[in-house]
């Protein structure tokens, strides 16, 4: 049983790809992430707001484009990108 | 377990008689109806019960025992010899308060005592009014009660012990009585004081003298004079008593309202004694009044007389007293008659010579040193005065036979006897003088009248005569029959007297002149005197002679009576102290005429190597009316006087072996002979020699030959002189020979002295032996006893050091056995000779000693059997008591239970049975041939058999070489060796019960599954180690809820424990059908009622539902239940209760609910572990509340244990104690395959148990991450190439942490960043989210253990 993510691939008002994620990540599902990103090249803001869990695999995933990307998350995942460093390293915009 | 119960015995069967230790009584117990007793068939007695009894028979000391319920009574032989009397058999069986009916108020308070407090009691001299005789007695008693155990320990019964000391209590009070009668201080009384004084003493006996009534004889008259206990206007004192002279026993029927004494009924009897008087009517009469109490045997008799003899003794002083007051008035008249006489008969003689003799002594004494012709010249005139004053004696006796006033008493006499017996006082004289003395005198057919003084003089004169004027040659003496008359002849071969002067031998005054003789002394009277007195007999004297040959006298004398006047004739029977008779009349003090006065049985001592001699000295006595003992010598003398002193010594100075002067010397060297009168007998004549007897310390000296009269005189003043002064000294001893106790007297260096017979009955050793010097023959040997030696030695040593002091002692008797002395010492000044002398009581107290030692050893044993929780706990406390007692050397016992190598315990250094000496072995192996119970004695030590419940066991008390094993020790063995046996026993049955026990109880509690956040335990009591009726339950029911039960059953034990297992069964399958607790507790009062032992079980019963944390719970009489929150707070399940189980029927049990908040823990117990004596049940409930508080890091698991540790008391727990915890949540427990796919499954899961456990949700979030990452490395380092095989995640709240952990069955390879770059983030992250995080690679698999603290 696969616990699903939801991806949501749109644009923002200045044309910058929008990644909205619902759901968990880990090392199951990060390849979708990987992969949305692979299909949006140049600076993308990925939206984790609804995103319950992120590991390690989805960490790395988003430490690969931490220079293009900006996260919007919510408290919950918060603790995580700062100890693993991801924030110091790419801009998050807690909701 | 709450209330202890005695528990069901388990009877053994036993193949050995109960009652084969003894025929007799064995016989008569084994025809009581037993199944008509409380104690049922012997065949189903308990073990305990047939020891008791075994030992009770085979014992020698006097015991009963009494057991059950009823306290049956049984009873050994000695015990129905000494004590039971007629109620033996009839008393066998039955309830003891019945057969010791009459004593029950006395002895009945002191059994109860020793069943309820199960401590020994003993007592001494108890007074008990025992029907056995079928009258009640008075008895006294030393006995002792201790208590006999069943084999749970219970007091089921007591064994007396006991000796009777009815004669030694009465005979005390009987000697009192006796002692203070003769303790009169006042030497001189009125009759009327004397008897005042005797009633007031026997008015302090009221036990043995409840009245007394003493009455004299007054002419024809009888007066009431003095009584005690009784008033003297009481009819009894008007009663009309028997007064015929003899001691008679009257009944008192017929005189009501008599006084009762000292009892609490008057006497139904009284003795009528004599008082009675020497030689005379008695003096009156004393009527005792008896004590019905006690029967009329010869002691209590013979007491009754002594006092009517000290009554007698008062009086007959007391008019003494008067008499003598007369008397002297009366002599004083007397003398005046006889001055009067003796200036009219022989003045003209005794005056002067009187007058000269008493100047003449002056004289001498004066001019002692003076011309030796003065001395000379006074010589010749003293020995001339005496001469005249013995002329004058015999002119006297002229003067009395011519005046007709020589009253002689003619009796018949055997006349050869009595003329050898006078001649053997010549003998030494003239054996001294180198003569021979040949006497010849066979017996005569017919007797010869004749008055012995009167012919004493014929012989002596004779004989005296032929001494005189023989210088060599011999003298001879024959007595024939011839010619009808009896023929004496006395000749010799002296100078002879010439032809011219026969004619006038005979005259008056002529003496033959120029004839040589021994002594120029001589009055010319002796043979005219001869020959009057010779004549006065009807005979004839005539002499033949040749000058220069020798001289012959015969004397013929008539037989029958024709020749003598008829009123001087004298039967021989009535007058058997002709002798004295004559010998008195010669007295020189003028008694002639006084009456005879009989000496009252004086013991005379008698020695003297010639038998003729001794036999004339002893018949002379012997008439005279002493008790007279003849010995050949001094040694055989001292010999009888140290058996038994005499009143006086007549002895010999010439003896063999040891001489007079020896035997005087050697009396006085010795304390107890030293004031003994003594009588020398010599030949040696003359002033030296008797200066020589008399400084060796003879009280009198007497040279031979002497007349009869001469020494009764000299034995009646000695005699008298000796009584008045032993008078006290006799009373003193006899005292002494009377008491009970043994008595003795010790001078300054120990040498024991005097001894009376008590002392001897108790050690065996006479006053024969004495003196008894230190070492003593009754010490325990020095060798052998070495310890008891010291002992001795050392009390001996303060005995002498110290003015006072009391000592129990060992001692050795004559036959060898051993005994127990209590020795009572005090230090005096000998009032003789100053010296300071020891003296001492003792009295055998080895009964009492015993039974001491036996009560305290058993007690000892029994303390230590009832404390061994393990049957090789019980047998080596026994060892080491047996060990102790007899001071032993060791204590084995062995079990033959394996034929090469038995099992063996040993306070000894062996631990296998090849290491025992091989001495030891034999007696071991000796012993498997002798009966259960019966000690056997070796050389070294003592065995026992006894019973163990893997066969019978052997025990050996090696005491080491010489040590005496005495019949007390090996009483106290059997006893020792039955609690023994009945200890182990016990112990055995406790090992097997526990040991089912807690088979059973772990098989019931059991590793079955406890679900996830539960722990439980049970522990069984420490002391004794008892499991008991505590239960705890998990149970899994429907719809994921969890029953919760922990329960409690009445008892300990085997039993409960199968009570609880019924229980807890049922309580299981009731909530299965219904998982509702209130119904559940209903259903089970139900089973509880119908299930023997069940009532009262207390129970809480609740349904937990894990998801949520709702308990639902009823509690049947339980403990509250303890929740304690993360907070702090502590909630007590306190709702829901009822009665405990089964207590009431139909009872509607309430129900309450209550929701566990997240990560608090839930406790519930059995009252063992909270409960505590003197504190208050909520003291143990806070300190169990504060441990879980304190441990609130513990896992659960190791809560529990913290708890029964922290709750413990100090001697571990006294009750058994179940527990079981529940902390809320659970811990999250999931196994899943290793593949990615199952990851968020488990974090499905991890997230809802963190949310149970209210973990905030930011640190939910850290540890979902870390727990995730750890996950993630097991499935992809683990098991990239197994994928599927299988990981496991653990989760557990503490109250404020969170511990987790993943484990997998791979190996985790070194991260290949190359591979994969962004896998190096997953440990980081766990490290940085968790407190603490530790992977351990092994080789069966990594575990991962996260822990994170909750905010």
């Amino acid at each position: 049983m696969t616990f699903p993510l939801t991806l949501t691939t749109g644009r923002r008002p200045d044309g910058s790809a929008l990644l909205t994620l619902a759901g968990e990540i880990d090392m199951s599902n990060a390849e979708t992430l990987a992969g949305a990103l692979r299909d949006n090249p140049g600076q993308v803001t990925v939206d984790l707001t609804a995103v319950e869990y992120l590991d390690s695999a989805g960490l790395a995933v988003l430490f690969a484009n931490a220079a293009r990307v900006e996260l919007v998350v919510s408290d919950l995942l918060t603790p995580v990108l700062a100890v693993s460093g991801l924030a110091d390293v790419t801009t998050v915009h807690v909701r | 377990m709450r209330v202890a119960r005695s528990e069901g015995v388990e009877r053994q069967p036993h193949a050995v008689d109960v009652f084969a230790a003894d025929a007799a009584v064995g016989a008569d117990l084994a025809r009581v109806d037993w199944a008509a007793t409380s104690l049922g068939e012997p065949a189903e007695w308990p073990q305990s019960l047939r020891t008791a009894v075994s030992i009770l028979l085979s014992s020698r000391f006097s015991m009963w025992l009494a057991w059950g319920p009823d306290l049956t009574f049984f009873c050994n032989d000695a015990y129905r010899r000494d004590t039971l009397g007629r109620k033996y058999p009839w008393a066998l069986g039955r309830p003891a308060s019945e057969v010791w009916q009459e004593i029950w108020g006395d002895i009945g308070p002191r059994i109860d005592r020793v069943l309820s407090t199960g401590k020994a009691t003993w007592d001494e001299g108890l007074l008990l009014f025992l029907r056995r005789s079928g009258y009640p007695e008075e008895t006294y008693h030393t006995f002792s009660y201790s208590p006999l155990h069943d084999e749970s320990g219970a007091v089921v019964g007591m064994l007396c012990v006991v000796s009777e000391d009815t004669e030694r209590v009465i005979s005390q009070r009987r000697l009192a009585t006796l002692r203070e009668l003769g303790s009169d201080p006042s030497v001189i009384r009125a009759e009327p004081e004397a008897l005042a004084f005797s009633c007031r003493q026997l008015a302090d006996n009221p036990r043995d003298l409840p009245f007394t009534l003493t009455y004299l004889f007054d002419g024809d008259e009888t007066r009431l004079a003095g009584s005690s206990g009784i008033s003297p206007d009481h009819p009894a004192a008007r009663y009309t008593w028997p007064l015929g002279g003899e001691t008679v026993v009257v009944p008192l029927d017929d005189l009501p309202g008599l006084p009762t004494g000292a009892w609490p009924e008057p006497p139904e009897q009284a003795l009528v004694v004599p008082l009675l008087q020497q030689g005379q009517q008695p003096f009156g009469v004393l009527v005792a009044g008896l004590n019905r109490y006690r029967p009329v045997d010869d002691g209590y008799r013979g007491f009754v007389e002594l006092v009517a003899g000290h009554i007698a003794a008062g009086i007959s002083g007391a008019r003494s007293y008067e008499s003598q007051q007369r008397r002297a008035e009366e002599l004083a008249e007397l003398d005046r008659a006889k001055t009067a006489f003796f200036s009219n008969v022989s003045h003209e003689f005794r005056t002067p010579l009187t007058l000269i003799m008493g100047p003449l002594a002056d004289l001498r004494a004066r001019l002692s040193d003076d011309d030796e012709r003065v001395r000379e010249d006074l010589d010749v005139i003293q020995r001339n005065s005496l001469r005249l004053n013995k002329l004058v004696t015999t002119l006297l006796d002229f003067s009395r036979i011519e005046s007709g006033r020589m009253q002689a008493r003619y009796a018949p006499v055997e006349l050869a006897g009595a003329t050898a017996e006078l001649a053997s006082m010549f003998r030494s004289a003239v054996e001294r003088a180198g003569l021979a003395f040949h006497v010849d005198c066979p017996p005569l057919d017919e007797a010869v009248r004749v008055d012995r003084g009167l012919w004493e003089k014929v012989v002596l004169n004779l004989l005296s005569n032929a001494l005189k004027f023989t210088f060599d040659g011999s003298i001879g003496v024959t007595v024939r029959r011839e010619g009808g008359r009896a023929v004496v002849t006395i000749s010799d071969t002296g100078v002879g007297v010439p032809a011219e002067e026969m004619g006038r031998l005979f005259e008056r005054f002529h003496r033959i002149e120029n004839t040589r003789s021994r002594s120029n002394e001589g009055s010319g009277i002796g043979l005219a005197l001869v020959r009057e007195l010779v004549e006065l007999h009807g005979g004839t004297i005539s002499a033949e002679s040749t000058e220069g040959e020798g001289t012959r006298f015969t004397i013929r004398l008539p037989f029958g009576s024709d020749h003598v006047p008829d009123d001087a004739l004298t039967p021989a029977a009535a007058t058997p102290n002709p002798y004295v008779q004559e010998a008195l009349r010669w007295l020189p003090s003028g008694e002639g005429g006084a009456p005879i006065e009989r000496p009252t049985a004086a013991r005379v001592l008698v020695a003297d190597d010639n038998a003729d001699m001794r036999e004339y000295v002893t018949r002379l006595l012997s008439d005279a009316g002493y008790r007279v003992d003849a010995v050949e010598d001094g040694r055989a003398a001292l010999d009888a006087i140290r058996e038994s002193a005499p009143d006086l010594v007549i002895s010999d100075v010439m003896m063999p072996r040891l001489d007079g002067l020896a035997l005087v010397a050697a009396l006085r060297a010795d304390a107890r002979t030293a004031s003994l009168p003594v009588l020398l007998l010599s030949a040696r004549a003359g002033q030296e020699a008797s200066i020589e007897g008399l400084q060796a310390g003879a009280d009198d000296y007497l040279v031979k030959p002497f007349s009869a009269a001469e020494l009764l005189a000299r034995v009646r003043s000695s005699v008298e002189m000796t009584r008045l002064r032993t008078h006290h000294a006799r009373w003193r001893a006899a005292l002494i020979d009377s008491l009970q106790e043994a008595f003795f007297l010790c001078d300054a260096d120990g040498t024991v002295i005097e001894i009376n017979s008590a002392f001897t009955d108790i050690l065996g050793y006479g006053q024969d032996g004495l003196p008894y010097r230190p070492v003593h023959p009754w010490w325990p040997d020095a060798e052998t006893d070495p310890a008891g030696h010291r002992r001795v030695a050392e009390a001996f040593a303060a005995l002498l050091d110290r003015r006072q002091g009391s000592y129990t002692i060992p001692a050795v008797h004559r036959d060898g056995h051993r005994l127990w002395i209590n020795v009572t010492s005090n230090h005096v000044h000998d009032p003789d000779n100053g010296r300071s002398v020891t003296v001492g009581t003792f009295r055998d107290v080895t009964a009492e000693h015993h039974a001491i030692q036996r009560d305290s050893a058993l007690a000892s044993v029994s303390t230590h059997l009832a404390q061994a929780t393990t049957m090789a706990d019980a047998l080596a406390g026994a060892l080491a008591d047996l060990h102790g007692i007899w001071r032993a050397d060791s204590a084995t016992a062995v079990l033959f239970d394996a034929p090469d190598s038995p099992s063996i315990w040993s306070t000894g250094p062996a631990s296998t049975w090849h290491q025992l000496p091989v001495e030891q072995r034999d007696k071991l192996t000796e012993l498997r041939e002798h009966p259960l119970l019966t000690p056997h004695i070796g050389a070294s030590g003592a065995g026992v058999r006894l019973d163990h419940p893997d066969g019978p066991l052997n025990l050996w008390i090696e005491l080491g070489p010489h040590r005496p094993f005495t019949g007390a020790d090996q009483l106290l063995l059997s006893l020792l060796a039955g609690h023994i046996a009945q200890g182990l026993l016990r112990a055995h049955q406790i090992d097997q019960q526990r040991e089912t026990a807690i088979a059973l109880q772990r098989a019931i509690l059991g590793p079955s599954h406890l679900p996830e956040g539960f722990a439980v335990r049970y522990e069984p009591a420490t002391r004794p180690l008892e499991v008991g009726g505590d239960w705890y339950e998990t149970v899994a029911l429907p719809g994921d809820q969890i029953g919760i039960v922990v329960g409690d059953c009445v008892g300990r034990g085997l039993k409960a424990a199968a009570v609880m297992g019924q229980l807890r069964s049922a309580c299981r399958a009731l909530l299965l059908q219904d998982p509702n607790p209130a119904r559940a507790l209903m259903a089970l009062d139900q089973f509880a009622a119908a299930l023997p032992d069940a009532a009262c079980t207390t129970v809480f019963c609740g349904v937990l539902d894990p998801a949520t944390g709702r308990l639902t719970y009823s509690s049947a009489g339980h403990p509250p239940g303890i929740v304690v929150s993360p907070d702090g707070g502590t909630h007590l399940l306190e709702g829901g209760r009822s009665l405990p189980l089964a207590v009431r029927s139909e009872i509607e049990r309430p129900e309450e609910e209550f929701v566990l908040p997240p990560r608090s823990t839930l406790l519930v117990y059995t009252d063992g572990l909270v409960e505590r004596r003197r504190h208050p049940l909520s003291e143990g409930i806070d300190h169990a509340a504060a441990v879980l508080q304190r441990s609130r890091d513990s896992t659960v698991d190791d809560l529990a244990t913290r708890v029964m540790d922290g709750l413990a008391p100090a001697g571990g727990y006294d009750d058994d104690v179940a527990l079981l915890l529940y902390r809320h949540p659970g811990p999250l427990d999931i196994a899943f395959p290793a593949t990615a796919a199952q990851l968020p499954v488990v974090r499905g899961a991890l997230r809802g148990w963190l949310a149970q456990c209210a973990v905030p949700s930011e640190t939910a979030q850290s540890i979902l991450v870390a727990a995730g990452e750890a996950c993630a490395n097991a499935v992809e380092h683990g098991h990239r190439d197994r994928p599927g095989a299988t990981v496991r995640l653990r989760a557990e709240a503490s109250v404020d942490a969170i511990r987790l952990a993943v484990t997998d069955s791979g190996q985790w390879r070194s991260p290949r960043p190359k591979d994969n770059p962004h896998r190096g983030h997953g440990t980081p992250l766990m490290r940085a989210l968790m407190d603490e995080v530790t992977i351990t690679p092994g080789p069966t698999g990594t575990r991962v253990d996260l822990q994170t603290r909750i905010a």
